[in-house]
């Protein structure tokens, strides 16, 4: 009897051996920390992967995403190798740009630089190394758009339309009101498509230059979604509290922003100018 | 009895005539200040002068832009000596061709431009690879599938076929040996041969090359378009002359005329006399089967600021303050993966198909995806097919003589 007991027992060993591996658990080993992320285990199941994409779905153009890798027993993996591969498989292509895993700690890791070239249906390969073993997974995602939401470059723009009663003035009081600025434009109009300079004067709430400021500068149009077509450039003036702004270019008609961050002596500030291009 | 009946007739006629045409005219041709002021800045009165390239000093020069119009046209400068600039610029054709991809000795892999107005871009080809007019004409010159030819090889055709044209616009020209050579080729021996080349003898063939492409910018530069029907209507209103109103454009013309500066947003990047604002788009324009997706403007930032062409280059005449798009380029290439450069309308009814490989072959085709893209960069209120029809009536408007 015991013999025929400890028969069973080796006989069904393997088995329950082989069924943990073959039939990775999908609830309770794997946690989830997110709410609104994607959760895939990987093809052995050796590996969980939650995948956050920062601006919530992926588009074209950049995209970031932050993953949470854990393994079998839902600790934290880290030291992890991991590798994202974007792919188009109706179209039988990727992308330019080779995405970047960054490891954060604690399990984390942020993939940056994805590109997607187009819209469409993209799948994320991700192989994921640990050691010895190595597991992978896709995700699928049937139907990436162009974004519906702001875009990437330095100024994330939103989508508006020009509000009723835009202040297009060129002379501003800064958003801590820190500082009065103004603009002079070497072309009145605006021209459209052109480069043109400006000359940026700053100074204090009480009317003192401010020299010496630290200026850095960003834009675009809201309604449109996109930021400068140049890389302009902000440099000293000859004048006390005069700068020279070079390289600026409205490459189309409409509601145009142009932002200055100012950091000088102690204070740190914004302004923003609106301007109607015709 | 009769006669009365007639007269009774015609009297009922015409007043229903005339009311009829009462009835339309103001409708029709009544634009507010804002659409106005709009129209005149599409028309082509509201065109500049041409502007100045400081980087070639020949560009207004009239007998380099001779020399240059003998060059355009001559099949010789090809590795075949069939093909010329006009193989591909077909002044018959709105100084483009009819294929989606263009065809020199070989097949390439994008549609050929039109060069009406092309002097007044800043950017040069689909995707801005060259900062002037001068350097994109070598460009085509070494291209394998173009010209097949090299720049040693149009040198020592200059001297052989063209020396005292070139001589009196450039002076001296230096001895130029009969070397096939060329730095910009994917062929080893060529390549070897440029790189063996001494470089006195370098410079010299880099700087008659140079002034090749400066007298051939010197005649594209005056390719520029003449008024079309669109532009006679615009003048018309300016003038309050009701029956030129009336001449030049049909209902369903200004019927489309006021969906393209209005509900359709055309004139967002299809604005300004040349309906173009020469900027780069992304408009989800698909990939032909069986071609790798194309970066666009991405690559071609990256191609013009090592172009040694290119403003800032010593074959320039720019001053270092001259060349503010060069200086001031968008350095954050990732925002311009498969951007291309948006092409002038004028004669665009002419000048199928479209697209930077040729993707569409008709008008209908175009504004059909306009009309289902989700792209922010066209975003247009729904358009039904009528309004589609008038669109495309418009667009017919715009052709005119070169």
């Amino acid at each position: 009897m015991r013999a025929a007991i400890v028969v069973m027992f080796a006989l069904l060993f393997p088995f329950t051996a082989f069924a943990h591996h073959t039939d990775p658990p999908t609830t309770g080993s794997h946690t989830k920390h997110y709410e609104h992320s994607l959760f895939k285990v990987t093809e052995k199941g050796l590996f969980s992967v939650e995948m956050v994409v920062k601006e919530k779905e992926l588009k074209v153009g950049v995209n970031t995403l932050d993953v949470i890798i854990h393994d079998k027993n839902d600790k934290d993996v880290v030291g992890a190798e991991i590798t994202v591969v974007p792919w188009m498989p109706e179209m039988g292509h990727g992308v330019f740009e080779k995405p970047v895993v960054r490891e954060r700690g604690g399990g984390l890791y942020s993939g940056e630089n994805i590109i997607l070239i187009m819209e469409g249906h993209w799948e994320l390969r991700m192989k994921i190394g640990k050691g010895t073993v190595e597991d992978t997974v896709t995700f699928d995602f049937p139907n990436v758009k162009v974004s519906e939401a702001p875009s990437q470059g330095e100024h994330k723009m939103t989508y508006s339309s020009a509000p009723a009663d835009l202040d297009t003035s060129a002379v501003r009081e800064s958003a801590k009101k820190q500082f009065k600025v103004s603009y002079v434009s070497e072309m009145m109009p605006i021209p459209v498509g052109r480069i043109i300079s400006w000359k940026l004067i700053v100074e204090t709430a009480d009317g003192r230059p401010v020299n010496d400021a630290d200026i850095t500068m960003e834009g675009g149009m809201p309604e449109h979604g996109h930021g400068l077509p140049t890389q302009p450039e902000v440099t000293k003036g000859t004048a006390a509290g005069e700068y020279a702004v070079q390289g600026l270019k409205f490459s189309m008609p409409g509601w145009w922003t142009i932002s200055f961050k100012i950091r000088a002596q102690t204070m740190d500030d914004s302004v923003t100018f609106n301007l109607l291009v015709q | 009895m009769v006669a009365i009946g007639m007269v009774l007739t015609s009297m009922v006629l015409c007043s229903v005539m005339i009311n009829s045409l009462s009835a339309t005219e103001p409708d029709m041709h009544g634009w507010n200040e804002g659409e106005v002021s709009v129209l005149r800045s599409l028309w082509i009165g509201s065109l500049p002068p041409l502007p100045k390239d400081p980087s070639n000093a020949y560009a207004d020069n009239p007998k380099a832009r001779a020399f240059g119009q003998k060059l355009f046209f001559d099949p010789r400068f090809s590795g075949n000596l069939k093909v010329s600039c006009a193989t591909c610029h077909r002044p018959d054709m709105s100084f483009t061709d009819d294929l989606p991809l263009a065809h020199g000795m070989g097949s390439t892999t994008r549609r050929s431009m039109p060069l009406l107005g092309v002097a007044y871009n800043s950017w040069f080809f689909w995707d801005g690879r060259k900062d002037s007019l001068w350097s994109q004409a070598l460009g085509p010159l070494e291209s394998n599938v173009e010209h097949g030819f090299t720049r040693t090889a149009c040198a020592y055709l200059i001297s052989e076929y063209y020396r005292s044209e070139y001589e009196e616009i450039f002076g001296k020209m230096p001895d130029i040996t009969n070397a096939v050579a060329s730095p910009a080729t994917e062929d080893i021996i060529v390549l070897k041969t440029w790189v063996s080349m001494a470089p006195a003898k370098k410079e010299a063939v880099n700087r008659i090359y140079a002034n090749m492409g400066k007298a051939i910018a010197a005649y594209v530069r005056t390719i520029v378009p003449g008024p079309s029907r669109f532009d006679r209507y615009v003048k018309a209103l300016f003038n309050n002359d009701m029956t030129a109103l009336q001449e030049s454009l049909t209902s369903m013309e200004i019927n489309g005329l006021r969906l393209f500066i209005g509900k359709a947003k055309c004139t967002n990047c299809h604005g300004g006399p040349l309906f173009t604002n020469s900027d780069f788009h992304n408009t989800g324009v698909p990939t032909p089967a069986k071609m790798s997706p194309d970066k666009g403007r991405a690559d071609g930032i990256k191609k013009v600021l090592s172009d040694e062409f290119n403003c800032l280059g010593s074959y320039s005449d720019a001053g270092p303050r001259d060349c503010a798009e060069l200086r001031f380029v968008d350095t954050k290439t990732e925002k311009y993966v498969g951007a291309f450069k948006t092409p002038t309308l004028r004669n665009v009814a002419e000048r199928a198909p479209y697209m930077h490989a040729g993707q569409f072959a008709t008008l209908k085709e175009v504004l059909e995806f306009y009309r289902q893209s989700k792209s922010h960069e066209i975003n247009h209120g729904e358009l039904t097919d009528e309004e589609l029809s008038q669109l495309e009536a418009f667009l017919h408007t715009l052709s005119g003589p070169l």
